[in-house]
């Protein structure tokens, strides 16, 4: 019987499947930091979003604001209008200022607690996921750890020294060393039963070898991608602590204290909340963008651990 | 696996130990102390300090700790400092809410976000993938009391399909105990549905391209099943992963909306607590989320075990 | 047909739209209009009046327990439980005789026994108590319905002091109840009053809830205050506690809650322009801000510093940072007493009044001998009413031209800071901001803010003579007139050595759903003669 694939018979009952997509598009090839933004609009459109924002926090004091803690209580509340771009708060303060000026705490609070929980969350995921009989232990303390309610730790810390940036970093940090430690563990759990670890492990190389050169590479990426989550996700747990009156103090303001302020007065003058809730959404949103278009990116494979 | 389990549970014994004195030695180190709340504007000094010694604040930090642990050895939680009742009868007072609570929210989230997921990953780059994803982005970006505050002035005010506040007990009733729920529900669940769609979405990308799924569809295996059966199977480590550490985020989301809301839960039992330095409840509210973190995550890493058997402890 | 309800018939499932709103199902139309839901000013975290004096604790209280005298719209005492009392000519044995049929809420009768423990326990952490305790010669019961309390001197103002309404209350508890020690909190809540508590329905923090008493025999005068017979024309009584403002405003509305204690100044306007709401003043009698300075240590230990901020500070900034726009809501206090009553004065408050003066206010600073070293504020995040007060301070300062610390905490720790005697370095304090309610500054009766008695004073430890004279001398004297005058020397002695500064006198709302009837203006809600339309 002849074999031709243009006339093929097609049985009765079989369906013809549809196409799988096809993820593997042929890519032009472009060089450098600008080709990769170019295969990459995700990334891009994200990455500069946050820089934009990051402009707008350093250079708040040239871009016609005030000072954000001049208090004016006989202008309280007033709308938006040509002298307050952003209108008033419940104490006369200039909302534009100090949503500017948040800017800059808002994006060190997400940073901050980005790069210390991904830093420390590697270390013991790390350790946790590769070395066996120390897996039990380290993942109980994390348990133990997470068991600790952060507004317990911010409070807590607050009334030892006072309300700070740094407290609420310390708090948060603490909070999220668990779950990036948990997420790595999880990683390094399927990347140990690799052929290529046991080939490791065969030839006699030692632990920390394993670890550093097998192992410490595969989880970049997806911790990369982790980090950017972690800074959105501490932006709102930051604006949350304020809600409860453990986050920064009002005479430094961020988009979560002037929330927390305006909160109760948000039916009859929702700009209060509105403004730092657009601008913290923006951010969240851009640091989302260059997560998920770094890890369409980088690797698809690595997308399964994430 | 029985061993396993076993040898967990005994570890969380020592665990629960360390958070607790970890917790006490914050406490006590800390400022601020409940007999000066309770005494209020208008006593002296001198009565604050006799206040303060019949609670027993004044005695050394290791004797408090001590007689505390004392108890807990007899399963007494002890007795709030304000309101003197047990510890363990508020704490039962105020689970059921935030159970349920969470619970809901769980439940929608997982049959709203998984799906979409599983959607936006069949369709990746097409319009379908790139709608849904911008939804979970955008409902990640709002925290949880403005979405709180918006869904209850629309829905409970304007509307009036759901009442604003208050928690009717699942006893009274279940479309009454749903009516409460609802509006928090989803006010919590916006962010988690959006973290579970986007790892959903990023799983299900990888296992689709594997060669089995080739097979399957050669096989002539429908799309449904393909998806849901074979590949979602394959895809599920990281979301039971991401849906384990998300219950820590709504444990924290449930403290806001709970105050949003005026729902009796356990979130704001521990925030008044913290602010008052009510040190029982604190205590006796570380210690129950100490057992049940562990308890969640436990069941996280079993479930590992029975998705992927490459995983092995 | 306006929008609302075009989209409420859209909202069409009919169980939708006919259950909707209301979270009582249980509860049938007619039950619903003999049930009072109420949004107290803060949590019921526990319920011992006399050991725990915060107000709401004793406006829960005053429901529950009843009191020998009350004050009336006119601030005098009238008899409550007491249907007669007695006073020898030489002003030193008080017999009091208690009204036939008081029965507490076990059935148990209302003995005299009953009111001399609670006495006994009252006297020890009132300061008026305190005051009669000290010349006590012997409190006893003398039979059944009679008791008799025997001074080493006259007290004439022990009536106010039985039935005044700043904490803590002279509440009468059955004995057994009444020998628990003053600074241990009682476990069972069982009185005489018009109202049940019940234990079993209390969900600390969330909802408390009380019944009427059926055998409660009130008097036969209108209901005046805590004067007066004590009719409840409601069946039970919720408190509803919800934390957040908006969400109470918006339950107010929605026919949730019918009662509002204290309503937000900024959303007043939302709920003035709802038909189905009424919104009033609560309380004549106001409250006064406080900002009070350490007199033990440095800056604020130089009298010059402390004229210096009165000089410098605005009561308007104040007030409109606690009250809004709302001009009704608040007024200037060059005094230290509430304005609108008998005893108000403005005497030596000039240094209030008129500009301020900046200049005056650094160079006075600069006699003090302050050199620009930091000054902690320090405010409490979780209060609203502190939180206000610091952050306009803070501002105050930094404009003065000090070095100002701004140190953000919760009350916890400022109540417990503020107990402190040491510098500020050694957690000790410099200064906090608290308020008084106008009820409590009537005069020097109760007044522990305007006292100046060094280590025994209120937190401040202020030291003045001057004051202390003054308040000797109106507790002797025999008239109005002398009152007056000792009052107004009081005035102005207290601005001279500067005891603390007030920030001014302001008002607050309270708000009710139109089918609610009988609320009257009072020093704390009343809520006898409340009655509820379905």
């Amino acid at each position: 019987m002849s074999v031709s694939t243009t006339t093929a018979i097609v049985p009765p009952g079989l369906v013809i499947a549809q196409p799988l997509p096809d993820l593997m598009q042929p890519v032009k090839i472009r060089h450098g930091l600008l080709g990769f933004l170019r295969n990459n609009p995700t990334v891009a459109i994200g990455a500069a979003l946050l820089l934009c924002l990051v402009l707008i926090g350093i250079f708040a004091p040239y871009l016609w604001t005030v000072d954000p803690t001049a208090l004016a209580p006989a202008k309280r509340t007033r709308p938006p209008s040509a002298d307050f771009w952003f209108g008033t708060d419940a104490l006369g303060r200039d909302v534009y200022s100090r949503v500017l000026y948040g800017t800059r705490v808002s994006l060190t609070v997400g940073l901050s607690v980005a790069l210390l929980a991904t830093l420390v969350g590697l270390a013991i995921g790390l350790v946790s996921g590769f070395v066996r009989w120390a897996d039990s232990i380290v993942m109980r303390i994390m348990d133990g750890l997470m068991s600790i309610p952060p507004i317990l730790l911010a409070v807590a810390l607050m009334a030892l020294t006072r309300g700070s940036v740094g407290n609420v970093i310390m708090a948060i940090t603490v909070a999220e060393i668990p779950r990036v430690s948990r997420l790595v563990r999880g990683v390094v759990l399927s990347l140990r039963e690799q052929a290529y670890v046991d080939a490791a492990v065969a030839s006699g190389t030692r632990t920390p070898m394993i670890i550093l050169r097998h192992i410490l590479p595969n989880t970049l990426a997806p911790m990369l991608v982790q980090a950017t989550y972690v800074c959105a996700s501490a932006m709102i747990v930051e604006s949350i602590l304020s809600f409860i009156g453990a986050g920064t103090p009002p005479t430094i303001p961020s988009w979560g204290n002037i929330m927390a302020e305006g909160r109760a007065l948000w039916q009859v003058k929702p700009y209060i909340v509105f403004f730092p809730a657009a601008f913290l959404s923006l951010t969240v949103l851009a640091v989302n963008l260059v997560g998920d278009g770094l890890r369409d990116a980088l690797d698809p494979r690595m997308a399964k651990s994430l | 696996m029985g061993s396993y389990i076993l040898r967990r549970v005994l570890v969380t014994i020592p665990v629960m130990a360390i958070v607790a004195l970890f917790v006490f030695s914050l406490l006590y180190i800390a400022p601020g102390d409940p007999a000066a709340v309770i005494a209020g504007d208008q006593a002296s000094p001198a009565d604050v300090e006799r206040i303060r010694q019949s609670l027993g604040l004044d005695r050394p930090f290791l004797i408090q700790f001590g007689s505390w642990l004392w108890k807990i050895l007899h399963l007494d939680l002890g007795t709030s400092i304000f309101t003197n009742l047990p510890v363990a009868s508020m704490i039962a007072q105020r689970i059921e809410p935030t159970l349920s609570l969470m619970a809901l929210t769980l439940v929608l989230t997982i049959l709203i976000a998984v799906p979409l997921g599983v959607i936006a990953a069949w369709k990746a780059g097409s319009w379908i993938d790139r709608v849904i994803m911008a939804f979970a982005v955008s409902a990640f970006s709002l925290p949880v009391f403005v979405v709180g505050y918006i869904l209850a002035y629309v829905f409970a005010l304007e509307l009036e399909w759901f009442p604003v506040q208050g928690y009717t007990p699942f006893a009274t009733g279940f479309w009454p105990w749903l009516q409460n729920l609802i509006l928090p529900s989803i006010a919590l669940g916006c962010v988690y549905i959006a973290l579970i769609a986007r790892i959903t979405r990023a799983s299900m990308l990888e296992v689709l391209q594997q060669d089995y799924i080739r097979t399957g569809r050669a096989k002539g295996l429908g799309q449904p099943s393909i998806l849901f059966v074979h590949a979602l199977k394959n895809a599920a480590v990281p979301i039971v992963t991401v849906i384990g550490i998300g219950v820590a985020l709504l444990i924290g989301g449930a403290v806001v909306t709970e105050s949003v809301f005026a729902i009796p839960g356990l979130g704001r039992l521990t925030v008044d607590a913290i602010l008052r330095r009510d040190y029982p409840v604190i205590q006796g509210v570380v210690l129950m989320f100490s057992f049940l973190y562990t308890l969640v995550n436990l069941m996280v890493d079993v479930t590992y075990t029975l998705i992927d058997p490459r995983i092995r402890y | 047909m306006d929008r609302r309800t075009v989209l409420k018939g859209l909202a069409g499932a009919g169980s939708l739209a006919a259950t909707g709103g209301l979270s009582m199902p249980a509860l049938s139309q007619g039950a619903a209009a003999r049930t009072l839901r109420f949004v107290p000013q803060a949590d019921l975290a526990n319920f011992d009046p006399i050991w725990g004096t915060q107000y709401v604790v004793r406006n829960a209280a005053a429901l529950v327990w009843d009191t020998l005298y009350g004050i009336d719209d006119k601030l005098q005492p009238q008899r409550q439980m007491v249907e007669a009392e007695e006073v020898s000519a030489d002003g030193l044995t008080w017999t009091f005789r208690l009204r036939p049929g008081l029965k507490f809420h076990d059935g148990e009768p209302v003995l005299a026994k009953d009111v001399v423990a609670s006495l006994a326990r009252w006297s020890v952490r009132d300061s008026m108590g305190q005051m009669i305790k000290a010349t006590q010669n012997e409190l006893v019961a003398v039979d059944d319905r009679t008791f008799k309390w025997v001074l080493k001197e006259p007290y004439p103002k022990m009536l106010l002091a039985l039935g005044k309404n700043n904490t803590p209350c002279c509440f009468i508890m059955p004995e057994r109840i009444a020998q628990t020690d003053p600074f241990k909190q009682i476990g069972e809540y069982v009185g005489s009053g018009p109202l049940k508590f019940v234990k079993s329905e209390w969900v600390p923090g969330a909802k408390s809830v009380f019944e009427k008493f059926a055998d409660y025999v009130p008097r036969q005068e209108k209901a005046s205050w805590l004067a007066g017979g004590k009719q409840m024309l409601v069946d039970r009584i919720e408190w509803v506690v919800i934390p957040d403002p908006a969400t109470a405003a918006a339950a107010l509305q929605n026919g949730e809650i019918d009662w509002w204690e204290n309503p937000l100044p900024d959303l007043v306007p939302v709920l003035k322009k709802n038909r189905n709401v009424g919104v009033d003043i609560a309380d004549p009698l106001g409250n006064i801000g406080v900002f009070r300075m350490n007199h033990l240590h440095p800056p604020f230990n130089d009298v010059r510093a402390r004229r210096a901020v009165l000089a410098a500070m605005s009561q308007e900034d104040y007030m409109r940072a606690l009250v809004g726009d709302d001009n009704a809501l608040w007024k200037p206090l060059p005094g230290y007493f509430t304005p609108n009553t008998p005893l108000y004065s403005e005497e030596g408050g000039e240094i209030l009044k008129g500009k301020r003066d900046f200049d005056a206010a650094k160079k006075l600073l600069a006699e003090s001998g302050y050199t620009n070293q930091p000054v902690s504020c320090i405010v409490a995040q979780d209060q609203p009413i502190t939180k206000a007060q610091g952050d306009v301070t803070a501002d105050l300062l930094k404009r003065m031209g000090m070095n100002v610390d701004f140190v953000a905490t919760d009350w916890g720790t400022v109540g417990s800071r503020r107990a402190s005697k040491a510098p500020a370095g050694q957690g000790g304090w410099e200064m906090f901001h608290t308020w008084h309610a106008g009820a409590d500054c009537l005069s020097p009766a109760g007044y522990n803010g305007i006292r100046g008695n060094g280590d025994k004073a209120w937190w401040g430890w202020p030291t003045s003579p001057k004051v202390e004279a003054e308040v000797s001398a109106w507790f002797a004297a025999k008239n109005l007139d002398e009152e007056k005058a000792a009052i107004g020397r009081l005035n102005k002695a207290a601005f001279e050595d500067a005891i603390y500064a007030p920030t001014g006198f302001f008002l607050s709302y309270t708000a009710w759903r139109k089918n609610v009837s009988g609320i009257v203006k009072g020093p704390l809600p009343f809520f006898w003669g409340v009655s509820k339309t379905a």
